[in-house]
């Protein structure tokens, strides 16, 4: 298996914040997101949020060593406190919000009929043996009321839990896009190019080359 | 005298963003209308009262009723368009994020069933003045001649009433009207005019395209798009920013918003933002107007026509919520076909990993195009075709949120596998298919039991592949397959089970027992009452719909104006 | 960890770290700009080329041995100088353009640096050879000039191997937006036109003759073909503009008249009046000027405007393009005044 690397190192979004890559909404809305902390809970109640958090761990694994990860539970959190729906649900689920309590609530009773344990209690490991059950549909005790732990693994947990982590800044730097772009978009689109605005990604060898360029994008 | 292009149009990066919140409050009113072409300014709107009789009640302003709304005002008419999403200014109401910009999208529920329950929301569904245009990818493409009678000509699906000819000069006045940018000359198809701008500079996904077409030896050209590669009057070229599937905020993007909305307005047409239609009146076989909600209560607006224009899910949701007395299986459902014959185009996408940095963000997402397979009815060898109908394919490129919900829900992918994977976004390309899915009765939209913030019944959407489209879907992931490999991509993987664009709910034909509506978008059952926007498509193409959406808008516009005269 | 980049104006905020932070060792950023350095090296280039020029010029008429009527000097001489002019305006359009869009092209190839340096020692030869009241060549300058007309050719060669090589071949596509074809002849117009100065400063006032053929006529001529060919490259990249604005048809409408007029001039009787081809000259010159103008117009409607700059410098119409024209057109009165003046005796 691929390894997460520094693919783009000293690569900051962010630098370009106060540049002509970002319009003042751009800033309003980037703003309003980077104030939701870790803690910020609106909707979960503290059972589900416990089990969310250690989801979210599974689903994004983020490194040890980082200073200020991306509160992936909270932005889950957040879009079901503001009921912001993708526009359409599957005839077996229910709505969005019942099918996140009801899922959480799920997998925490059968993280405790299989291991003895609430999920967030268990290890990597365990919790991983239950996601996959519930990725193949094979979680199917009365607990889940009849709601396809596949579609609620599929549909609700990948989605949402992804569009969170992908929708913050450090998962941008992670992967070394351009993020916001307007008004000043791009110029040099071939293969193998880059504007100076855009992150550089580190050829072997030539780490601190690329780490340079990264301190200038926002310049 | 203000010199075009100048002042507020190019965005200031000081500006501030608006204090007023379009989502929740109606800025059409009190005689303006956002003039959106500026940060913060104003036109004039005519207005009507409701207990006045306008000439057109037209409820959406997307692709078919904005045009359609055009038109028939600058034909001196009494328009009033009503749509139940917000009336941007995309310079200072659009961020380029993703999440946020889902405020484009219809959210409001909607219920999937079926063997292969279709995705809606971002997917295809628009929620704002301009319709889904605002969010289009502005692949601007005309229908092959021969698909107006697919039944006579090619032996499957259904004739439309209109010929193509014909069709071809409305075609001539939309890419005028968007000023579309294509190449010098289109590979494909009749002789057509010239575009009025010239293609974009295609990005390297779409040159990973140019190179496995070429190694597969068939044709490929710059996509035509309805976003401008040189300036037209306030509109900026294109800055190729990437997130036109997000709302376009440079205004470079000839969505509806920006180009036949102004026109309408200056045409004195009335546009109802934040408005929702729930239910078309009708008494003696007439319509005689339109229920709607705006600004906290249900209001009644007199009309000698109505045109419904809300894409092939509100359309017929809002047919069929409008059942009364007169009309207890809905309006002009005579034929039991409204609803019925639901299609989506087949948008199956290969992706592969390339040693080069490809950066596929930047740019229009379809820069490149190749419409091969809708133009050839055979094929050989491990291509032959066993199926009717064809597909066309485009480069691709998708912002981080959207790759890494595809890498998780289409390539299985979670955990540290998926946060490893994300890490070659830079490094990936894809082509993805627009392809003609066929015309099936138990493809449709009914009316759930679940009600919605209005109290009203929402959409039930109920959606299975035939064999054909299955046969199809195998032929283009495998030669997708070939071409991206050929073009040097590695480990190459398919994304088999996606879909685009939503028509046919209300066809149209030349007769009333298989047909909701005639060849003037006019349904058989109510004079006064029309549809027009994708649902009266008979059959879909291998074609984005929008600029054919836009040309029968055009012609019902000819055909009404003609009709008074 | 405070980074570099970090700007302290900028308001509180969270910072978000990426995946893992290098620990920086203490670094000082390379403080010059590798665009800095290059320009730095242009320029030097150029000014040792001026001072090599200043050096290797012959003294007058005594290295010469002929001797010719101070009258008739000045002809020669005027319209030398009136030739470097032309070929300061086409080196300057080529050493600003061809900096840009290589730039764009963020030097990809090695190759890409050499017209930079080219033009700037043309440039600077040229901007000599205008200064230059005397008769007699300059070695150096001469042999700059032939330098930039070959290093131009050599350029068109890469250029259209470069476009042949793209997805699409020679395609409108490519056309318009690989490596112009047309540029790099701008280099080698500069090159011919300064040569051609040389040449005159040593021809015969009285009856200067270039290659055996009459100065004035043939360069009169050549000029006129440059001006087509100019408006050719215009031409494509207006219409990749789809002239969308009226004014994108003046510099191939113009310029195609004023050649026009300049052929006509050529086969004129000696001693007729050249006055309109003359108007046709400067108004081709202005117009050149004028495109600067109209082209930061342009720059200014791209999104984001002048504040955009990094951006629509670049992706905008260029603005050191124009004055090529403007260069050429000032070789055309060269050739006019010698026309106009070969035979006049005293």
């Amino acid at each position: 298996m691929r390894s997460r690397l520094d693919l783009y190192p000293g690569y900051d979004v962010l630098a370009k914040r106060d540049g002509p890559s970002w319009n003042a909404k751009t800033r309003e809305v980037l703003e309003k997101r980077l104030a939701i902390g870790p803690e910020t809970r609106r909707f979960f109640d503290e059972v589900e949020w416990s089990t969310m958090t250690a989801l979210a761990e599974r689903i994004v694994p983020q490194p040890a060593d980082r200073a200020d990860p991306v509160p992936v539970a909270a932005l889950v959190d957040h879009k079901l406190a503001t009921d912001t729906r993708d526009g359409y649900r599957n005839a077996e689920l229910p709505g969005e919000r019942e099918a996140w309590r009801l899922g959480l609530r799920a997998l925490d009773s059968e993280a405790r009929a299989r291991f003895g344990a609430r999920f967030h209690e268990l290890g990597a490991w365990a919790q991983d043996e239950l996601l996959k059950l519930a990725e193949k549909g094979d979680l199917d005790s009365a607990v889940w009321e009849g709601m396809p732990s596949k579609l609620f693994f599929h549909q609700r947990i990948l989605a949402d839990v992804v569009k969170a982590y992908y929708a913050h800044p450090t998962a941008w730097n992670e992967i070394g896009w351009g993020g916001p772009a307007s008004p000043r978009g791009y110029v040099r689109m071939d293969f193998d190019r880059r504007d100076p605005w855009e992150a550089a990604e580190a050829k072997p060898g030539r780490e601190d080359e690329a780490y340079q360029e990264n301190l200038r994008v926002g310049r | 005298m203000r010199i075009p292009g100048l002042g507020n149009a190019a965005d200031n990066p000081k500006h501030v963003t608006p204090g007023d919140d379009p989502e929740h409050h109606p800025r059409a009113r009190d005689g303006r209308a956002p003039n959106v072409m500026r940060i913060g300014e104003w036109v004039p709107m005519r207005q009507h009262r409701d207990e006045e009789e306008v000439d057109f009640a037209i409820v959406g302003t997307g692709a078919g009723g904005g045009t359609l709304a055009c038109r028939l005002a600058e034909g001196g008419l009494s328009v009033v368009a009503f749509d139940a999403g917000p009336y941007f200014r995309p310079l200072e109401d659009f961020a380029s994020d993703e999440s946020h910009q889902s405020k484009l999208y219809w959210t409001d529920e909607r219920i999937v069933d079926g063997e292969n329950p279709l995705q809606m929301g971002s997917n295809n569904s628009g929620k704002a003045v301009g319709g889904s245009t605002v969010h289009y990818a502005m692949v601007a493409l005309r229908f092959r001649p021969e698909w107006f009678k697919t039944r006579t000509l090619m032996g499957y699906g259904a004739d439309w009433p209109l010929d193509w000819r014909e069709m071809w000069r409305y075609y001539d006045q939309v890419e005028d009207d968007l000023k579309i940018s294509g190449p010098v000359n289109y590979p494909w198809g009749p002789y057509r005019r010239r575009y009025h701008r010239r293609a974009h500079e295609i990005n390297a996904a779409a040159k990973v395209l140019a190179r496995g077409a070429e190694a597969m030896g068939i044709g490929w050209t710059p996509t035509p798009l309805a976003t401008v590669s040189a300036p037209h009057g306030d509109a900026p070229p294109c800055v190729y920013r990437g997130f036109c599937t997000l709302g376009c905020s440079t205004n470079a993007k000839q969505s509806v918003l920006v180009s036949y909305l102004p026109r309408a307005l200056k045409a004195g047409a009335e546009i109802r933002d934040l408005a929702m239609v729930g239910r078309i009146e009708t008494r003696n076989g007439r319509a005689t107007g339109v229920h709607y909600f705006r600004e906290g209560k249900w209001r009644f607006q007199r009309a000698k026509n109505v045109v419904v224009a809300g894409y092939a899910i509100e359309t017929p949701r809002l047919l069929l919520n409008s059942a009364n007395q007169e009309f207890p299986d809905g309006l002009a459902n005579s034929s039991g076909l409204v609803g019925r014959n639901l299609m989506v185009q087949g948008n199956q996408a290969v992706w592969g990993v390339f040693d080069e940095e490809i950066r596929s963000y930047k740019g229009p997402p379809s820069l490149a195009i190749s419409e091969h397979w809708n133009y050839d009815d055979k094929g050989h060898g491990p291509f032959a075709k066993d199926f009717f109908g064809g597909y066309s394919y485009m480069s691709q490129g998708p912002l981080p949120q959207l790759w890494a919900n595809t890498q998780a829900s289409a390539h299985g992918l979670w955990g540290e596998a998926l946060v490893a994977e994300m890490q070659r976004y830079n490094h990936v390309a894809g082509l993805k298919v627009v392809s003609e899915y066929m015309p099936q009765e138990r493809n449709r939209v009914t009316l759930a039991d679940v009600k919605d913030q209005y109290g009203l019944p929402v959409a039930r959407i109920t959606y299975s592949w035939c064999d054909n489209d299955k046969a199809l879907n195998r032929h283009a992931l495998k030669f997708l397959r070939e071409a991206l490999s050929a073009a040097g991509g590695r480990e190459v993987w398919d994304q088999g089970d996606d879909t685009c664009h939503l028509n046919g709910t209300a066809r149209m034909g030349a007769d009333p027992r298989t047909s909701v509506v005639d060849a003037d978008c006019r349904s058989w059952d109510i004079p006064n009452l029309y549809v027009c926007d994708g649902s009266v498509f008979p059959t879909v193409g291998g074609v984005n719909p929008s600029l054919t959406i836009q040309a029968v808008a055009l012609r019902t516009a000819d055909r009404i104006l003609a009709r008074r005269r | 960890m405070p980074m570099p980049s970090d700007r302290a104006s900028r308001p509180p905020r969270r910072r978000a770290a990426s995946v893992k932070r290098r620990v920086a060792p203490v670094r000082v950023e390379a403080a010059v700009h590798p665009v800095v350095v290059l320009a730095a090296v242009a320029a030097g280039a150029g000014l040792l080329t001026w001072f090599a020029a200043g050096r290797s010029k012959p003294l007058g008429l005594a290295a010469g041995g002929r001797s010719y009527s101070s009258r008739g000097h000045d002809v020669t001489a005027s319209a030398a100088q009136r030739l470097n002019h032309a070929s300061t305006m086409l080196a300057a359009s080529v050493l600003f353009d061809s900096g840009l869009e290589h730039y764009r092209g963020q030097f990809f190839n090695r190759a890409m640096y050499t017209p930079i340096v080219v033009s700037s020692v043309t440039l600077a030869a040229s901007l000599h050879g205008a200064g230059d009241t005397d008769t007699g060549s300059s070695r150096v300058r001469h042999a700059v000039q032939a330098l930039a007309g070959l290093t131009g050719l050599i350029g068109f060669g890469f250029h259209a191997y470069n476009v042949g090589k793209r997805e699409g071949g020679y395609s409108f596509q490519n056309l318009f937006y690989s490596a112009p074809i047309g540029a790099p002849m701008a280099l080698t117009l500069a090159g011919v036109l300064g040569v051609v100065a040389e040449r005159v400063r040593d021809a015969d006032p009285d009856e200067p003759h270039l290659a055996g053929l009459s100065a004035g006529r043939s360069l009169a001529v050549a000029t006129a073909g440059m001006l087509v060919g100019t408006t050719l490259e215009a031409g494509l990249l207006h219409f990749r503009g789809a002239f969308q604005n009226p004014a994108m048809f003046v510099p191939v409408t113009l310029p195609p008249l004023a050649a026009a007029l300049l052929v006509r001039a050529a086969t004129k009787p000696e001693g007729a009046s050249q006055a309109t081809a003359k108007w046709g000259m400067w108004a081709v010159s202005a117009m050149g000027v004028g495109g600067v103008a109209f082209h930061a117009y342009g720059v200014a409607r791209m999104m984001g405007g002048w504040a955009n700059w990094r951006q629509n410098l670049i992706d905008g119409p260029p603005l050191p393009a124009p004055p090529s024209f403007s260069g050429v057109a000032l070789g055309g009165l060269a050739a006019l005044e010698l026309i106009e003046r070969s035979r006049i005796r005293f």
